[in-house]
């Protein structure tokens, strides 16, 4: 059976490496990916028509702002399936896992944490408010977010890490950041443009239209962030504990 | 409002979802009403999609987000939703179905999965949210994003049931990521060889007049690959095998939703990347693919119906004749002419209700039985009569009885074959045909007679069955799930009824497909 499954393993290989022959030369700026009329208008417009710097955040918030909220939907369901599936599955206390072991949380690791902590979550901040000028954004500070919880988690007991962020209040935040991004749409939607123009929020901003998409992506930026940060550690607190929520490391 | 309608139809769906998250967990009795709300206004900004589609001139209605319209920027900078009359029939099929089984799944729901309503209620919204995205959006890299929302929720409404259903689950997650990700890595591809991911631009790309791209070799690859990644999530014969189990054991408003959508949908994006985004001359006639899969079309179909026939238990008989459903509608795009995809397109709309009358049916007797093992069937008839004429109207289509919807659908499907003389493919769809005969008059025996499988008539005279007092009692089922399924049969018969209107609405979509590409109306030397 493993000979047979190699077989369209090797099948597809091939059919991926023959295809590739003949893409465009690597690196050539001349290749239809580089040189195309949508790659050229990010490339030479996106500072016109957004003030952004970083065009790999204006294209990520705001020319495809819309395959964006989906994906933050995706996490959303991510963590909404793990619930529904692990949620009164186990009772509480009945099963003892094998790799358990009656520790203290160490003074050493504890301590450190303790200190590291508040450092990692203003650093999060700082990268979800700065993706508009350097690689950065609501992915990407939600994921150093969560993890400074996932840390308090890990050196103490889940138990600890559940009193500062409980799971309902996980789930409330998460879909708070889905209301945000989705809200935002809307209220350009009201304002008298399509669903996610932001630069009709010029009407309620005193900026321009340019500088409307520049604060409203931060706005939906800090949408995504919310919900990556509750939905981290959503995830690990039911994936460690197989949803008893309770127990350390 | 009016002008943004095709937005709302994905805006009532995820507010409702988010709203229904955040409110559940204060008290879950407001899930189910703003389920049932959110779903009214989809379908009422899908029906004003669709009439918007129909009375403009040029057919369709486009719809780019973030206001990067096609006046002022290059098409493909914003992600454009298209509603032409295709899709936007397509949609409100999805609404549709999503309507009735979010008004049915009050009790199942209370029943099956108590204190997970919220989740339950909000994953079902977004499940409807992705499908009808799917069918909306003009973006092929949307579009996995749109499977990925659509793929995720179901998988968590199918293991939201039991540890069976979770189990089964495991093997669609696999086989459905395997699928993802070869479409993903298909639109890669046309995304290096075409620099576009807008469908129109894609096709505008590849019958540009000094374009090489129909005969380059990485576009005939991405082609395949994206095609064999949409084959895989519509559970196509050899790719079937997640289909049956995760049907079978998903709570009952899961499968009801899933059953008559999922496959449906998937054939639909099939159509979609065959006649917009490569278009009908690249599609059918510069790749050896065209050739092949005809044949597999008709081993599909055949070992379907004879899986189907060897089971013994609703459910998994009525996943197995999904699977043979698939195999008919892609063998209808794949005889490559006129006919053969009005009737592919026709059967998605057809199939998807009658799926639904049949899984709505199945809920119910499963409900008052608790079993739905065809031996549990016996007298079902005189017990739930509504119930049992709701389910067997389906199943009269699914066999093609005239005057269901079933009978029109099949009927261009048969006309394809024989137009562009695929008799392999026109047998194998009598074959079945005669499958689903003997299937469902079996049951009909089965609920009228209270026979017994070894042939032992358990009545001892007229009037005396050998029954219990709770077998035999008379009793529908609640309204909540009983209206659904009779609305359902009622649109199975009057979409039979009226089916020219819905063909004629197909037939300007292809008549009026891009760059005039047509397809044939006769037999093209094979």
């Amino acid at each position: 059976m493993k000979a047979a499954s190699m077989v369209p393993v090797f099948l597809v290989g091939f059919l991926l490496v023959f295809a590739a022959t003949d893409f465009p030369e690597w690196g050539n700026p001349q290749s239809p990916a580089s040189d195309s009329p949508v790659s050229s208008h990010f490339i030479g417009k996106t500072g016109v028509d957004t003030e952004v710097p970083n065009m790999v955040t204006a294209v990520l918030a705001d020319y495809r702002g819309f395959d964006t909220m989906f994906e933050t939907v995706v996490v959303f369901i991510a963590g909404m399936a793990v619930l529904a599936i692990l949620k009164n599955s186990v009772k509480k206390g009945s099963v003892r896992r094998d790799h358990e072991v009656d520790a203290e949380p160490d003074l050493i690791v504890t301590n450190m944490v303790r200190l590291i902590v508040p450092v990692i979550q203003i650093f999060a901040f700082y990268v979800l408010a700065h993706g508009h000028v350097s690689p950065g954004g609501g992915f990407q500070g939600g994921v150093i977010m969560g993890a400074s919880f996932i840390l308090i988690a890990l050196s103490w007991d889940l138990e600890t890490a559940l009193a500062r962020f409980s799971l309902n209040r996980c789930m409330g935040v998460a879909a708070a950041g889905i209301l945000i991004y989705a809200g935002i749409g809307i209220f350009s939607m009201f304002l008298g443009g399509e669903f996610l123009d932001y630069a009709e929020l010029e009407r309620v901003l005193p900026v321009s239209r340019e500088m409307a998409r520049y604060h409203a992506m931060l706005g939906v930026e800090i949408g995504v962030g919310c919900t990556v940060t509750a939905i981290m550690f959503a995830l690990y607190a039911n994936l460690s504990s197989e949803g008893k929520l309770e127990g350390g490391l | 409002m009016m002008e943004n309608a095709i937005a709302w139809i994905f805006i009532f769906p995820l507010f409702g979802s988010v709203f229904c998250a955040l409110l559940g967990m204060a008290n879950r009795k407001v899930c189910y009403p703003i389920s049932v709300l959110s779903m009214v206004g989809a379908f009422w900004a899908g029906v004003e999609t669709l009439m918007q589609a129909v009375g403009s001139s040029s057919h369709e209605v486009s719809y780019i987000f973030g206001g990067w319209t096609l006046d002022s920027y290059p098409r493909g900078v914003g992600i454009e939703f298209r509603a032409d009359l295709l899709g936007a029939l397509i949609t409100l099929v999805v609404l549709g179905v999503g309507l009735l089984v979010s008004i049915y799944s009050k009790l199942p729901t209370e029943e099956e999965t108590p204190g997970k309503e919220p989740l339950f209620h909000s994953l079902f919204l977004l499940q409807i949210t992705g499908l009808a995205g799917i069918c909306l959006t003009g973006d092929a890299f949307n579009l996995y994003v749109l499977i990925e929302v659509a793929a995720l929720t179901g998988y968590g409404l199918i293991a939201i049931g039991s540890n069976r259903a979770a189990a089964a689950t495991f093997n669609y997650v696999i086989l459905g990521t395997i699928g993802a990700s070869l479409y993903l890595l298909g639109v890669g591809y046309v995304y290096i060889t075409t620099g576009t991911l807008n469908m129109v631009g894609i096709h505008d790309a590849i019958m540009a007049p000094e374009s090489k791209l129909a005969a380059s070799a990485s576009m005939q690859v991405a082609f395949v690959l994206i095609c064999l990644g949409i084959l895989i999530k519509m559970a196509f014969f050899p790719f079937h095998a997640w289909l049956p189990n995760a049907y079978c054991h998903a709570p009952t408003t899961t499968s009801c939703l899933l059953a008559p959508l999922v496959t449906k949908v998937m054939i639909y994006v099939m159509i979609r990347i065959v006649l917009t985004a490569f278009g009908v001359d690249f599609s059918f006639e510069s790749t050896l693919w065209a050739k092949v899969l005809p044949w597999l079309v008709v081993v599909a179909i055949v070992s379907a119906a004879v899986m189907a026939l060897a089971q013994r238990e609703i459910k998994r008989m009525l996943a197995y004749l999904i699977v043979a459903e698939v195999g008919y509608m892609v063998g209808g795009v794949w005889v490559y002419n006129y006919y053969g995809m009005i009737g592919s397109i026709f059967h998605i709309i057809s199939d998807a209700c009658m799926t639904l009358c049949l899984f709505l049916g199945a809920g119910l007797i499963l409900r008052k039985c608790k079993t739905t093992n065809f031996d549990g069937l016996r007298g079902l008839f005189s017990k739930m009569p509504l119930t049992m004429t709701g389910f067997f109207i389906g199943g009269f289509s699914i066999i093609g009885l005239p005057p269901t919807c079933g009978f029109f659908s099949k009927w261009y499907l048969i006309t394809g074959a024989m137009v562009s003389e695929r008799w392999e493919y026109l047998l194998a769809l009598l074959f079945s045909t005669m499958v689903m005969v003997v299937l469902f008059f079996r049951m009909i025996e089965r609920i009228h007679l209270a026979v017994s499988e070894s042939g032992e008539n358990l009545g001892k005279g007229h009037g005396d069955l050998g029954l219990t007092d709770e077998q035999t009692r008379f009793s529908e089922g609640p309204l909540t799930m009983l209206v659904p399924l009779l609305l359902a049969a009622g649109v199975v018969l009057v979409i039979g009824i009226y089916n020219q209107d819905v063909v004629n609405q197909i037939e300007i979509f292809l008549d009026n497909l891009p760059h005039d590409a047509d397809l044939p109306k006769e037999a093209v030397g094979k």
